[in-house]
């Protein structure tokens, strides 16, 4: 066979079409031969175990193009390019907007509480001084009010562990999104090949193993499981 | 008895749980509360002003609150104020690595009121 390339010269060709560049059939073709070559064959005297790694590589060869094509209708550019971006664009939009929105409980907790203590003070300081009773029956009132606003407070927990929840969820579609442009490149799909080295993911991994939180139910401790431990450490 | 006007430091990233902690604060009668959004500006805040107690998250991006936990137990200034680490970080490992770090209390999120004045009571005192 007339080649120039050594097999590891051709591998290292592909490794660095990898980065961008598709694989071009004839290519591949060209490395099965250089494969025959190197175990003493020549293209048209294969037999014995060579043939049977001709045809596994040959199967291997047209797999890799099946691959290929089922990627190309499934549009995985446009999974990598557009869908999954818009998922996290959306999935950010709701961050923004339970931000908005749970500030806005709150701000208008912070002018209940506020009617309450003036309403208190009107009470305490009228002139003539209100009945006793009454006083201290609004009094109550007031409290149980300000009660139930510090459990509005409360359940606006739901705010940051939505966030940590979709920050999760973000990342793990950021992944997917790295893992699909890869096979976009690599199978040569990649309409605009700057993309990948544009997806900057390298730090997807780089929090602490201990940054796993929120948990699951039933994934993590309870704040009953917690206590107990520290009754132990502390 | 506890001071009610002790200054605590509130750290968070997230706007949302600056508020409810130092709303709940509030509800429960301390008066002197400021906030700092990472560990950094929180550290930052730490030296330039003096505190009696840090709340603090776990996750935040510049500084993780068990960074800031480290630092503040190396300094001099802060190695016995009370801290605690309100976090969402729920498992044992991250119990048993803050209290390795020197935490004095943590509260799991999602927690409620109760919750934060019975950790209060442990580390400041009955109020």
């Amino acid at each position: 066979m007339a080649t120039t390339l050594s097999l590891m010269e051709r591998i290292a060709l592909l490794e660095q079409a990898q980065q961008g560049d598709s694989i071009p059939a004839a290519e591949v073709w060209k490395l099965l031969d250089a494969v025959k070559e190197m175990f003493g064959e020549t293209p048209n005297g294969v037999h014995g175990h060579s043939s049977q790694l001709y045809q596994e590589l040959g199967e291997l060869a047209k797999f890799i193009n099946g691959a290929k094509k089922e990627l190309q209708e499934v549009k995985a550019s446009n999974i990598a390019d557009e869908h999954l971006p818009n998922a996290t664009n959306h999935l950010d939009a709701i961050v923004q907007m339970t931000e908005q929105a749970t500030g806005r409980i709150m701000d208008e907790c912070d002018q209940i509480t506020n009617f309450h203590n003036d309403a208190k003070e009107r009470l305490l300081s009228a002139d003539p001084a209100i009945d006793a009773e009454i006083l201290m029956g609004v009094d109550d009132a007031l409290n149980q009010a300000q009660t139930s606003v510090t459990h509005i407070y409360e359940a606006c927990n739901f705010q940051d562990i939505t966030v940590q929840r979709i920050q999760k969820v973000v990342k793990a579609l950021q992944e997917i999104e790295r893992q699909v442009l890869r096979m976009v490149v690599v199978f040569g799909l990649m309409e605009n090949q700057g993309k990948l080295d544009a997806a900057t993911t390298e730090e997807l991994y780089a929090d602490a193993a201990l940054l796993q939180g929120p948990q699951l139910a039933g994934q993590g401790l309870e704040q009953d499981d917690i206590d107990a431990i520290l009754a132990k450490l502390l | 008895m506890v001071d009610k006007n002790m200054r605590i430091l509130v750290i968070d990233d997230a706007l949302t749980m600056r508020r409810i902690v130092i709303n709940l604060l509030r509800q429960l009668g301390f008066t002197n509360m400021n906030e700092a959004d990472d560990g950094t500006t929180g550290w930052e805040k730490l030296n330039s002003e003096t505190f009696d107690l840090i709340i603090s998250d776990w996750n935040m991006p510049k500084m993780t609150g068990i960074d800031l936990l480290r630092k503040v137990r190396a300094d001099e200034k802060y190695a016995r104020t009370p801290f605690i680490m309100v976090t969402a970080e729920g498992k044992r490992e991250n119990v048993i690595a803050a209290v390795q770090a020197g935490v004095s209390n943590y509260i799991v999120k999602p927690f409620n009121a109760a919750t934060l004045k019975e950790k209060l009571v442990k580390v400041v005192g009955d109020f």
